[in-house]
């Protein structure tokens, strides 16, 4: 074998080597890899530089049967819990052309992180069963709305249980059970 | 040149090395027990996945590329297991498992910490069901009378494992559930039109339609408009022996162009206390594999999980349902789906939930206010509930 052509070979199979990689990472970042971008965003005059990271939001919209994404930032708190909790305002907030699937004037009461059982508890106010539309569409709806939007974000958090009005509850409008925590279902979601 | 060449090889091992440290890593293990066999998927990370159980095998499907140690393995020294293996079809992995013989899975549920899915499996040596239908007709006078069923009294399957099956009967009462009721009004539509009300109709003309063409005994949960609790509804067929759990709705969503029509059979996820339990018994038994996990235990643990027994016919009930309503609505088919609707995890016996046309949706809330309408979807479900019927007759035989 002559000195070119190993050199030959050796480039072919780096090129290889680099296309299969590219291929690999690609793939990565479209099934579920995606950590938010954290960034800083700082001011000239000699204060505090704040901390954002850039989240990717999924809507429900009128197009598509799946969640379509945005990206929206959100400034890093001190307590990890608020970062939750300014998250999930964000999803209530939506966007034009967004649907939220939850019925107005509910409210998120409070939110707690249980560290070792790797779980968000979202405690909504009444509302949020007493002006619910029904269907069993709608139930899954908002349940995967939320649980699919905080599990791709904030990948500590596994799962996600519902209380209203501080407690359990059997079911949101009468179908899927509510007392146990939810898992992600990423089928939901429609990457771009 | 030898420098290039090991620059080359460090350059590509560091972009490849990454990818394969974040890959998920699915382990696969299996253990024989008396009476049937605990199949065990575990992995760092919790993945949704999707059954489907196959003559002769049982394919898992996972979203997303999963690392499996190998694209095929024999099965050592299982009664019922013979091989299994991992492929890549388009954005998911496909975890096969070949059975030895025919088998079926009995319980499907979901551990944490580490995450687990969990299949356990006995033997089914089932004859073939006759294939359904498709013309939407009514079955023919023998399949249509009880009597036919009686004159085929259920025969126990031979077993070669030693374990004493559960003995199936020919189906002699069927359960309808018309969807909420009283004060739970169910979705309402743009022109004031109830869920509750709709499912009660339809559900009346189901029960006429059975009883009239195959003199079943037709429950139901509720025969007026008066609230029955999830749990009741599924009392109230546990008490009266139904083998058939047909529970009726009209779907709603957020997004108003939302229409079809679609079935549901129970999904079970082991994530309560008593699923703790039995958390830590499969634990138990992933350090000593010769430990036997009683049935009756099981069962005590995940009673509130009756359904668990019956989920391969649900599904098989499902996808004769939502067949017929495709074929005779015309309307968008939304297919057979899992979900954990709780009026349907206490039942014991093959139960769907029907999600008939979407009231949320202005046509299909007219069409509801149709009674030829009514009629049509009556039809297709009790189409969907012969089939069933037939087929179930065959696996009793």
């Amino acid at each position: 074998m002559t000195k070119r052509t190993r050199t030959a070979l050796l480039v072919s199979g780096i090129a290889v080597a680099l296309i299969l990689a590219a291929l690999f990472l690609f793939q990565r970042k479209k099934s579920s890899a995606f950590a938010p971008e954290r960034l800083s965003h700082g001011d000239d005059t000699g204060g505090r530089i704040a901390e954002f990271i850039k989240v990717k939001i999924f809507y429900v919209t009128e197009a598509s049967l799946a969640m379509s994404p945005v990206y929206r930032e959100i400034e890093v708190p001190e307590i990890r819990e608020e970062l939750y909790r300014k998250f999930v305002s964000l999803l209530l907030a939506g966007g034009e052309g967004r649907i939220v699937p939850v019925p107005s004037g509910a409210q998120l009461r409070s939110l707690h992180y249980l560290v070792g059982k790797e779980m968000l508890i979202l405690d909504f106010n009444e509302l949020l069963a007493a002006s619910f539309p029904g269907g069993t569409t709608a139930e899954m709806e908002f349940i995967y709305f939320m649980v699919d939007n905080i599990c791709y974000n904030f990948r500590e958090i596994k799962k996600v249980k519902f209380l209203i009005g501080g407690n359990e509850s059997k079911t949101l409008a009468g179908h899927v059970d509510l007392e146990k925590p939810f898992f992600p279902d990423f089928s939901w979601l429609k990457d771009e | 040149m030898k420098n290039s060449i090991k620059a080359g090889t460090f350059f590509a091992a560091f972009l490849v090395a990454p990818l394969l440290l974040t890959s998920m890593v699915i382990d696969f293990r299996s253990f024989d027990h008396e009476g049937y066999t605990r199949v065990v998927l575990q992995s760092e990370r919790s993945f949704t996945y999707k059954v489907q159980d196959q003559p002769g095998r049982l394919e898992v499907r996972i979203a997303g590329r999963a690392d499996f140690p190998a694209r095929s393995q024999a099965v050592q020294n299982s009664v019922l297991l013979e091989r299994v293996t991992c492929e890549y079809q388009g954005k998911e992995s496909v975890i096969t498992v070949h059975f030895k013989g025919d088998a079926a899975v009995k319980k499907n549920f979901v551990l944490e910490d580490p995450f687990r899915v969990v299949f356990d499996l006995v033997r089914s040596e089932l004859p073939a069901a006759a294939p359904p239908r498709n013309d939407g007709a009514a079955p023919a006078a023998d399949e249509k009378k009880p009597d036919a069923l009686k004159e085929n009294p259920p025969a126990v399957p031979p077993r070669t494992d030693g374990a004493v099956p559960p003995r199936p009967k020919p189906i002699e009462t069927i359960c309808i559930d018309p969807g909420h009721g009283g004060e739970d009004f169910g979705a309402i539509g743009r022109s004031k039109l109830k869920e509750k009300d709709v499912t009660l109709k339809i559900a009346y003309k189901l029960k006429k339609q059975i009883e009239s063409r195959t003199g079943l005994r037709v429950i139901m949960t509720r025969d007026k408009d008066s609230e029955v609790s999830l749990n009741s509804r599924a009392s109230i067929a546990n008490n009266q022996l139904a083998q058939m759990f047909v529970s009726i709705h009209a779907n709603s969503s957020f997004r108003k162009s939302a229409y079809g029509s679609e079935t549901f059979f129970v999904s079970l996820q082991a994530t309560d206390p008593e699923s703790l339990e039995l958390a830590q018994k499969e634990n138990q038994n992933q350090e000593d594999p010769g430990e036997n996990i009683q049935n009756d235990e099981l069962k005590m643990i995940l009673w509130n999980m009756a359904q668990t027994e019956h989920i391969r016919e649900s599904s098989k009930l499902a996808e004769f349902i939502q067949n017929e309503l495709n074929e005779l609505l015309g309307t968008r088919n939304r297919g057979v789906k899992q979900a954990p609707f709780r009026v349907l995890m206490r039942t014991a016996m093959p139960a769907v939930l029907i999600e008939t046309v979407f009231i949320s949706n202005a046509a299909e809330e007219k069409k509801l206010l149709s009674d030829e309408f009514l009629d049509k979807i009556a039809s297709a479900i009790y189409n969907g509930i012969s089939k069933f019927i037939y087929y179930y007759g065959s696996l009793v035989k």
